[in-house]
């Protein structure tokens, strides 16, 4: 470390470890810089931001793009997961300035469909969501996960994860759902490849062949979500989106549901009602409801925001904030799909804004999620595996590509060089 | 500023000397969110792209670039290249951070936990600064150790690794099993052709330490020309050593004096039994 004199000596600021002279920046300089950021797509422009704002804070504060969590502001603790140039970094530790023209993937981009993404669903399904606080930067990381390695190997899911920190669940649930999601996958990407080939083999369909493969996977669903076949919604599904065939299929469930996670701390609520997991009371108060004209839904919006469903039939629900989805009915196509519009700063008090919709993690408990099996209701058992890292012992290293050091650090109290 | 090119950025640095460079920005921005820190302005580094990768240089040298992340010195082609170095990037934080934070970062923050510092003090590595119109080489302890410290519009630009095609190691311990700041580092690196050991003891002091005595008695103790094998009993007593060089007896006393007086304080002692574990281990590896 360089010592404390050629710091004195240096102006303020020279050296990447300038902090260590906070004392001598003792006036008010706050250099202000705008700039467009492209979030999910969209072009986010950020005017008179102070140049030391971190991408968390814009994203939250300025573009009202609440997904990502302000944890520890550190870096530790992964809670402000997003993709810069489809990388998964902290959001909290890269500078909004520097991040001009590169592209941002946020949580709400995973949603993008305005249903939950099969990981976010995943994570929902898998007992994954407790406070919910580290749910975005978890989907953040298995989506990046999934993205690089489609079959990921258990050592490989921890070490994906080991930066986002859970103090609810433990990480059983994540890891799970990481396995969910990768089987789901790979079972529509051979179900696609096994259609494209019989489409290959009669010349006849060659011209069907890439239709074929496409709404292969929105059939199932259809039939799992009978309560929308109705519905515009089913137009949805067969719209290309941008990642792979096997997104939005994945988990054969909350797809087109509509019920987007408005700013995706809510990655698990919402759309676990009615998602054809059976959720006998909910069901009623969706079924043949006429207030779905299919003119309300414009479906070149990107995230079309769906009414409120009516609230009688379950009206104990707090998954519909009652005055808030109708209120973002006006939805602008220039917004993205995080279903944030603000025109401006501070989205509390902006009417569209439901209230603070994703803190209703409660619906992620109630009803149908905790029936699945392979899920304990509450808690996981202890496993005797480190909850994130890897296992100090040999066997789990298999994953390592280099045996000579654990993925991260060492046990010091065995010795296993001893003989 | 963002520029796209190391002319352009060392030109905006001479042209704005208060401006901060940054590359993956993890330490900058922790303490811009901490409060420690309010930069003038940021030249980002991001975009040089002739910083991101690394070269050969005749006479068995890589030179590194300051902008390779510690996810890309992870990857296999690189950890073929200097093991230890890829074993520090790989253990140097979450996925998040070693996707954007960089080599040269490590250099210029110059943290005392900095996971590669060990490793290039005991590599020997030494780091290239560039200023308008001119550039140095300076050796990295030197660097580290304030005795040549970056200058006024210098950037730190390549890092000159020598290729040693020897065993390389490098330990950590840290307080849990998760990616985190260690409490003690070791790395250890073969040098057959000058049969030569180095090796480096990071986290303990501010700068990285190299135990030069324990190095070079361990270095006699190696049959080179055979199988390079060593008596277990050597290799614990080079752990004893390199422990009893690194860490001083009033290492966490509050007075030295007491220290003194007192024998080893029992901070000392349990970090030396951390560091000599480590050391023993990494050159039990090495020479495996």
């Amino acid at each position: 470390m360089t010592t404390d004199h050629p710091i004195e000596a240096l102006d303020a600021g020279l050296l990447d470890h300038a902090h260590d002279h906070a004392p001598q920046v003792s006036r008010e300089l706050r250099p202000t810089t705008s700039y467009t950021l492209r979030v999910n797509g969209f072009e986010r422009p950020v005017t008179d931001a102070w140049i030391g704002e971190s991408l968390l804070y814009v994203l939250r504060e300025r573009l009202g793009l609440a997904g990502a969590k302000d944890g520890c502001e550190q870096g530790e603790c992964g809670a402000c997961s997003v993709q810069v140039d489809g990388q998964l970094v902290a959001g909290c530790l890269v500078p909004a300035a520097l991040a001009q023209d590169s592209e941002i993937n946020t949580v709400e981009g995973l949603s993008a469909g305005g249903g939950a993404s099969d990981v976010q669903q995943a994570l929902a399904e898998s007992g994954a969501v407790q406070c919910g606080y580290c749910v975005p930067g978890l989907a953040m990381a298995v989506h990046d996960l999934l993205q690089r390695n489609h079959r990921p190997t258990e050592v490989e899911a921890r070490q994906a994860l080991c930066g986002n920190l859970c103090r609810c669940t433990g990480y059983r649930g994540a890891l799970a759902a990481v396995q969910t999601v990768a089987d789901a996958r790979a079972a529509v990407a051979g179900a696609a490849e096994a259609a494209a080939e019989e489409a290959a083999a009669a010349p006849a369909d060659r011209a069907a062949a890439p239709a074929a493969a496409a709404p292969a996977d929105p059939g199932p669903q259809t039939a799992d979500l009978p309560v929308y076949t109705e519905d515009t919604w089913i137009e949805h599904v067969p719209q290309p989106r941008t990642e792979e065939a096997g997104t939005t299929a994945g988990t054969g469930a909350g797809v087109g549901t509509g019920y987007g996670t408005q700013d995706g701390h809510g990655t698990p609520d919402r759309h676990s009602a009615p998602d054809g997991h059976g959720a006998p009371d909910g069901r009623g108060g969706y079924d043949g409801q006429g207030g779905y004209d299919s003119g309300v839904y414009d479906t070149t919006v990107l995230a079309p925001v769906r009414d409120v469903p009516p609230q009688q039939a379950d009206g104990s629900t707090g998954f519909y904030p009652a005055q808030g989805y109708p209120e973002q009915q006006p939805y602008p196509g220039a917004t993205p799909a995080h279903g944030t519009y603000l025109p401006g700063t501070g989205y509390p008090d902006q009417g569209g804004y439901p209230q603070q919709p994703g803190y209703d993690t409660a619906s992620a408990y109630d009803g149908p999620v905790y029936e699945t099996p392979a899920t304990p209701a509450h808690g996981t058992p202890y496993v005797p595996a480190p909850p994130h890292g890897v296992p100090a012992e040999g066997t789990a290293q298999a994953g390592v590509p280099y045996g000579a050091t654990p993925a991260h650090g060492i046990r010091l109290p065995e010795d296993d060089h001893a003989s | 500023m963002l520029p796209a090119s190391l002319d352009e950025a060392v030109e905006a640095l001479a042209a704005h000397p208060a401006a901060v460079p940054v590359a993956g920005a993890t330490d900058l921005m922790e303490a811009v969110n901490a409060g420690r820190l309010r930069p003038a302005s940021l030249v980002g580094l991001g975009r040089i792209t002739e910083l991101r990768g690394w070269r050969y240089e005749d006479g068995g040298t890589a030179v590194l670039g300051a902008g390779l992340t510690h996810a890309r010195m992870d990857r296999p082609d690189f950890a073929a290249l200097i093991p230890a170095l890829a074993d520090a990037a790989r253990t140097a934080g979450p996925p998040q951070v070693r996707n954007v934070g960089t080599l040269g970062g490590n250099i210029a923050t110059a943290a005392p936990a900095g996971d590669t510092l060990p490793v290039l003090a005991a590599l020997e590595a030494s780091v290239t600064l560039a200023r308008a119109g001119a550039t140095r080489e300076v050796p990295v302890s030197h660097l580290l150790t304030g005795l040549d410290p970056l200058r006024p519009g210098e950037l730190l630009t390549w890092v000159r690794v020598p290729l040693l095609h020897a065993p390389q190691v490098f330990l950590k311990a840290t307080g849990r099993s998760g990616p985190a700041r260690a409490t003690a580092s070791v790395a250890l690196v073969l040098d057959p052709a000058r049969r030569a050991v180095r090796c480096a003891v990071g986290a303990v002091a501010p700068v990285p330490l190299r135990p030069l005595e324990a190095e070079a008695w361990v270095a006699g103790c190696i049959d080179w020309d055979g199988s390079r094998e060593i008596d277990p009993a050597a290799t614990a007593a080079f752990g004893e050593y390199v422990a009893a060089a690194c860490v001083p007896d009033g290492y966490g006393a509050e007075g030295a004096w007491e220290a003194v007086t007192e024998g080893p304080s029992a901070a000392a002692v349990r970090l030396r039994r951390t560091v000599a574990v480590l050391a023993r281990r990494a050159l039990g590896r090495a020479l495996k």
